[in-house]
């Protein structure tokens, strides 16, 4: 009983206080990447992209499984500024919450940057914050 | 009608492997479109002994969940090392054959002896077990000298 109540005190102490201690650790070697698209690349307007992890693994969203998070492409933008937030959902926040590892998007015709965040299975980045290089594609 | 006979058919499929939990019938439906495939080596490649060759997995129209884990249109990858794939709704064998990533890997390494050898790639759901229709990549064969 007295165990489960400075359980629920540390919990609460991490909810409020100390919000960052809330996110879930990733592997220092996790590393996230385009293995299609490269950097550079002119493709046409609707293309495969093909999401690379290494030394984690994929879950769907809500998936509690350590060392698992899944893959959210930013398209046209940067970075959350805040990585204790979720990943927003919208056109530049594209959610792979099925666990997909793969995915065909339509772009229009143009420069656009390209980068992949991995989410946690409240679509939270994880500690650190696992992301790859932004890269530069050309929609002919 | 077609239906419950498919129904039936399960069901007697079923009863008949009792013993097996995870009995033809009861295999995880895939999407028909589901595609597995190795995206690298390539078919026919040859590799370099003595080094890690590293083997991407690549799965569209379906997506990654670990071990355990269910959740619709999701599985977790095997690679087929010189061995045949299994048929739909059979477990896939743990063994220096049949590689698991019930971790929810989409990439792996492996090291491979001399010689002419066999990839594929299978899905497998939850508890290991081949989807119905099998999602089931082409098998390569590469070679390591």
């Amino acid at each position: 009983m007295m165990c489960r109540t400075i359980v629920l005190m540390v919990s609460a102490a991490c909810l409020y206080a100390m919000p960052a201690c809330a996110r879930t650790p990733a592997p220092e070697n996790a590393q996230v990447y385009f293995i299609w698209p490269g950097d550079g690349a002119v493709v046409h307007h609707a293309f495969w992209v093909r999401m690379g992890l290494r030394n984690m693994g994929v879950a769907p969203k809500g998936t509690d499984v350590a060392g698992t998070g899944h893959h959210h492409l930013l398209v046209d933008t940067e970075l959350p500024a805040n990585m204790d937030d979720a990943v927003p959902n919208d056109r530049n926040h594209l959610h792979f919450g099925a666990g997909e590892t793969e995915a065909r998007i339509e772009l229009p015709p143009g420069r656009h940057t390209l980068q992949l965040l991995l989410g946690d299975k409240d679509h939270i980045p994880h500690d650190p914050p696992v992301y790859s290089k932004r890269i530069t594609v050309t929609v002919k | 009608m077609r239906t419950s006979f498919v129904t039936l058919l399960a069901a007697v499929l079923g009863a008949a492997a009792a013993a097996s939990p995870y009995a033809a019938g009861a295999a995880t439906p895939a999407p028909d479109n589901a595609y597995l495939y190795i995206g690298w080596p390539n078919d026919g490649q040859v590799l370099a002994a003595n080094r890690p060759i590293r083997v991407w997995f690549g799965l569209r129209n379906m997506g990654v969940a670990p071990k355990d884990i269910k959740f619709p249109n999701t599985g977790h990858h095997h690679l087929l090392i010189d061995t045949d794939a299994p048929a739909p709704g059979v477990e896939i064998p743990s063994d220096r054959n049949h590689l698991h990533f019930g971790a929810g890997q989409t990439e792996t390494t492996i090291e491979l002896p001399p010689g002419r050898h066999t990839l594929q790639l299978v899905m497998g759901d939850e508890h290991h077990v081949t989807f119905d229709p099998s999602v089931v990549s082409r098998k390569i064969t590469v070679t390591v000298k």
